[in-house]
């Protein structure tokens, strides 16, 4: 048997030596391989002819792997804004290094060889991509001041909107007051006849300052509750103590924080209490409970009948009956 | 001897100890001072009282003092003593008729700390009724008096 050696392609270890590159598994392999490369290179050469430039975008990061040289090439080529589609795979595809891969990729693993070419490209076809490139990044420049220029004209005009609404909710104020009457429709024909730029200085210092206030308070108002200026004590813009760290004038004794010392033992006890068996004896006992004059423990007597919390009973019944007998023999 | 330990006078006074123990086992003796095997019994009582001090607490209490309980209890024979914890009856099987209480004396101190021992140790592990640990040769024999003969 032939040493184990390993198929890159078909990603195994194989026995046969030579003989491997010739099987059908292989081939197999090969064609989907091939397959999976060829729609990229496809593209690229199509851009060849006509180089496309394109805003940048994160997906122009992408990388493509080539089967060949056994590297990842980027796909687009991209400078600061622009990109260049396709353009790092053709760099790669036209670069001699690949070209010599490709030679020694087809030999090893026997391919066809018509579709060899496929996967080259010639200097010269590279050369006439950069050409193609170049006119695309002026065309791409050339669309993007055209861009530009339509959002100008599409800001002027809303301006331009926005001015007339203003004067004709101004011109009911206006009137009654004859001087500007005469004055304004002059001063408002000049501002029509200026357009873009400088419309807005002009028009904000001709109009009166009161109506810019009523304009503000359209929609739900506020509630006024006063100005919080008290002269003597600061507040936080003057940087005064805050509320919460300022002392009551009543401290009651210690100024302690946390709980007292006796509370802090009880708190220990408690702790150790916590560490004793759960099932012990009267765990539930409370110690604290105040009980009447008459309480009496639970106690096991000797001659009950019945169960020990029944003897408690028991004898307060055995106490009423000798009660009972003492007072008829007394009387 | 029996200066040396707290003595409880009335019911008030015993109901507060048996509310009042936590955690510890609670010894009653009944009795009175001047009878002989109680002075015996106190003498072995105040001898141990500060060596069994975290497991136990010990009261003397006088039978004239509190009839309630010399009922309750049915206490017969003097000294008997009584044991609780956390406010429950603990009954101790030492080989005699009556498993709620000792009744006489104890021979040596160690009987007596070995008792609370095995005591402390059941109730801990939640047993109501121990097996004593004295030796029954030991224990003092009586004869239980019957009910109603």
């Amino acid at each position: 048997m032939a040493p184990a050696q390993r198929c890159p392609l078909c990603r195994q270890t194989f026995f046969c030596g030579r003989g491997h590159v010739y099987s059908r598994k292989h081939q197999r392999q090969l064609k989907e391989a091939l397959e999976r490369l060829l729609p990229q290179v496809e593209a690229a050469r199509k851009a060849i002819r006509a180089a496309q430039v394109e805003r940048y975008v994160p997906e122009h990061e992408r990388c493509c792997w080539c089967l060949c040289c056994g590297c990842e090439v980027r796909e687009h080529l991209s400078h600061g804004n622009l990109t260049v589609l396709y353009g790092g795979l053709l760099e790669h595809l036209a670069s001699p290094e690949h070209k010599k891969a490709t030679n020694k990729f087809w030999w090893e693993n026997k391919a066809e060889v018509q579709m060899k070419e496929k996967f080259l490209v010639t200097p010269q076809d590279y050369v006439r991509f950069k050409k193609s490139m170049v006119k695309g990044l002026d065309s791409y420049e050339e669309k993007e001041d055209e861009v530009i220029k339509e959002m100008a004209a599409q800001i002027r005009e809303v301006e331009q909107s926005r001015q007339e609404v203003v004067r004709s909710v101004l011109e009911p104020q206006a009137v009654p007051d004859p001087e500007e009457g005469s004055s304004a429709p002059r001063s408002w024909k000049g501002m029509n006849s200026q357009v873009a730029s400088s419309s807005q200085q002009p028009s904000n210092l001709d109009l009166p300052p009161a109506p810019e206030l009523d304009w503000m308070e359209i929609g739900p108002s506020l509630t006024f509750i006063g100005h919080q200026d008290i002269p003597g004590v600061g507040n936080i813009h003057s940087g005064a103590t805050p509320p919460w760290l300022i002392q009551d004038e009543y401290i009651g004794g210690n100024q302690e924080i946390g709980p007292s010392y006796e509370k802090f033992l009880k708190e220990k006890e408690k702790q150790k209490l916590k560490k004793l068996p759960p099932d012990r004896v009267g765990a539930n006992f409370d110690h604290s409970s105040r009980t009447s004059a008459g309480w009496l423990p639970s106690f096991g007597r000797v001659w009950n009948n019945g169960r020990r919390w029944q003897s408690r009973h028991q004898f307060k019944t055995e106490a009423a009956a000798m009660k009972k007998q003492s007072h008829t023999e007394k009387s | 001897m029996s200066f040396l330990l707290p003595k409880l006078t009335s019911k008030k006074e015993v109901d507060q100890a048996i509310k009042s123990t936590a955690e510890k086992v609670l010894v009653l003796r009944f009795g009175r001072d001047e009878d002989p095997v109680c002075l015996q019994l106190d003498d072995i009582l105040s001898k141990t009282s500060s060596a069994i001090s975290k497991m136990a607490a010990i009261y003397l209490v006088d039978v004239d003092q509190t009839p309630v309980y010399t009922q309750y209890f049915d206490i017969s024979y003097i000294p008997s003593t009584v044991f609780f914890f956390n406010g429950q009856h603990m009954k101790v099987d030492y080989g005699s008729p009556d498993h709620t209480k000792f009744v006489g004396s104890f021979k040596t101190k160690q009987d007596f700390i070995d008792l609370i021992e095995v005591i402390y140790r059941g109730a801990m592990r939640g047993k109501l009724i121990v097996q004593s640990p004295i030796d029954p040769k030991n224990i003092p024999k009586y004869d239980l008096l019957y009910q109603d003969i």
